[in-house]
């Protein structure tokens, strides 16, 4: 199975066209990869539908970095059994 | 020039301070005033306790039959019986809309009248209007009414120029010899001071109210003269400092404490040719005017009169109450004034298509996590208005989310996230950034997507929204 990190960089170029190549750990979403708003909204819900989780709104659009989304599904997948 | 400055240090709080005590959501805002106001009179300082106004029986009178109708085509008598009746249940038989006014002239007018007088409403009270001339009084008596309006135009413009009296001892002599006609036949008079914002106050108007007093000594008190001062031509200031004859307060205190007209006998009836017709009328009330003229949506000769239900609003914010008057009527009026083909502007407020309406996706988000950011009052509860959101490129996840809420008829802890409304928030923004779209987009338009985008939760709470609509 992929990493989530693998995961999680598969669906941000997805949802961003991007390369995920070009997709560093280290990147914010809007700053260095240009999600807009309803972006960061897709990339939410696509983050839910790729791990099989319920993400709280208001935290899950806080996350602002790859790496951070990275940490926060992998607690939320603990806490919601789902294993990764 | 001495220092009024002062220090203002930060009082810092983990708790908002929402200012509930003025800002109650099921209420509109309370008008509250923290000392009296003071205008300059001829130079002396006059003070007024505008606290007075919460015990005061202020009032509202309508005139939607009247000027209301000389600015359209008439109504047909079942259309005036059917806003007699909304105004009958507006008022929740509290008194505030006191009275209404009809013209007398044709056979529809006084078909109408005795239409409206048989729904049996104690208010508002039904009275008359006619021209002061000795022919017009027979109409009066013909239709048994116990008030009626009289046009005593009191300018120079009027009395000269349209009138071609010949000295304005002429005129009143003319005009009270209607008055005591009212008397002689049981009918109280009230005078309508057309114009008076432009005439020489000192010279007739209030030498001429003056003798309506003295004609009204000997008369039981619900038959004493009235006075309604007609801001026609809409130049009235309620500015203090502002100048006679145009200034509002000073016109008021003059007409009350100096001529002697008491404020339950005073009326105000304003014109928006300069916007200033609310505020007017409001004003009119703070000085000691009883009565606040009035119309449907502020409809009536040129730029119209005072909105009723502006005053409405008013007087509940100045009583910190309801007083039993129904303000949900107030949109099932509207809705009937349309559908009778009367326009409405959808940024008019309190009933227009878009009065609380965001299309701002930031207006929205504040409106999702809490209504009373961006909507006035609770306007679902005192107009059956929940806010709403006009869908645009401006309108974001958060204006979407907030549709789609409001379509299923979602609140509070059962509200769907915007994250799950992702898919419609795409198709809502490809169609500005993808497809060149320039207009907003419709309600039909948004249920269809969201029918088919979100078709869990479309059969999941559509069933449950309908039941709650109907």
């Amino acid at each position: 199975m992929a990493s989530v990190q693998e995961r999680v960089i598969a669906v941000t170029a997805r949802v961003l066209q991007l390369d995920p190549k070009e997709i560093k750990v280290e990147d914010h979403f809007t700053t260095d990869l240009g999600a807009e708003s309803v972006q960061s909204v897709e990339l939410v819900a696509n983050f839910e539908e790729e791990f099989g989780i319920e993400m709280d709104e208001d935290a899950a659009l806080s996350v602002e970095s790859v790496g951070d989304a990275v940490k926060f599904i992998t607690e939320v997948c603990k806490q919601q059994g789902v294993p990764v | 020039m001495s220092d009024r400055r002062k220090s203002y240090p930060l009082v810092d709080s983990t708790q908002p301070n929402l200012l509930e005590d003025m800002f109650d959501y099921g209420l509109p805002p309370k008008i509250c005033f923290d000392g009296p106001i003071v205008e300059y009179v001829d130079g002396q300082p006059i003070e007024f306790d505008p606290r007075a106004l919460k015990t005061r029986d202020i009032f509202i009178t309508d005139t939607t039959f009247r000027d209301g109708q000389q600015a359209r085509p008439p109504y047909t008598v079942d259309q005036m019986v059917r806003i007699y009746d909304l105004l009958g249940q507006l008022d929740g038989s509290s008194g505030v809309i006191r009275q209404t006014e009809f013209f007398l002239y044709t056979h529809n007018d006084r078909l109408a009248l005795d239409r409206c007088r048989e729904l049996g409403h104690r208010y508002p009270e039904c009275t008359g209007w006619i021209r002061a001339v000795e022919g017009d009084f027979e109409l009066v008596k013909q239709v048994g009414l116990k008030e009626t309006g009289l046009l005593t135009s009191c300018s120079d413009y009027h009395i000269f120029e349209k009138l071609k009296f010949k000295s304005r001892q002429q005129c009143m002599d003319a005009y009270c010899k209607v008055v005591d006609e009212a008397y002689e036949n049981g009918v109280r008079p009230r005078c309508h001071l057309e114009d008076i914002t432009r005439a020489d106050l000192e010279g007739f108007v209030f030498p001429f109210v003056e003798r309506l007093m003295r004609m009204s000594e000997q008369a039981p008190e619900p038959m004493k003269v009235k006075v309604r001062m007609c801001d026609t031509m809409g130049f009235g200031l309620s500015f203090p400092g502002a100048a006679l004859p145009r200034s509002v307060p000073k016109l008021i205190y003059k007409m009350n404490q100096e001529v002697g007209v008491p404020s339950h006998r005073l009326e105000w009836h304003g014109h928006n040719d300069f916007h200033k017709v609310h505020i007017n009328g409001a004003t009119a009330w703070l000085y000691g005017c009883d009565a606040l003229n009035s119309t449907l949506f502020g409809y009536g000769e040129r730029t119209g009169n005072p909105p009723l239900e502006g005053a409405i609003f008013e007087y509940i914010g100045i009583k910190h109450d309801l007083c039993g008057i129904r303000t949900e009527v107030i949109t099932e009026l509207a809705a009937y004034m349309q559908s009778i083909g009367f326009p409405i502007a959808e940024n008019y407020p309190f009933v227009g298509r878009n009065f609380n309406t965001t299309r701002a996706g930031i207006h929205a988000g504040g409106l999702r996590q809490d209504e009373r950011i961006y909507n006035i009052f609770d306007t679902t509860k005192l107009l059956k208005r929940p806010p709403r959101v006009a869908i645009t490129d401006k309108s974001g996840a958060d204006g979407v989310a907030l549709w789609v809420n409001e379509c299923f008829g979602l609140d509070g802890q059962h509200r769907i996230s915007k994250i799950k409304c992702h898919k419609v928030c795409r198709w809502v923004m490809d169609q500005y950034e993808k497809h060149g779209r320039m207009s907003a987009i419709s309600d039909d338009e948004m249920e269809a997507k969201v029918k088919e985008l979100m078709p869990e939760f479309w059969n999941k709470h559509k069933g449950v929204a309908q039941a709650a609509k109907s």
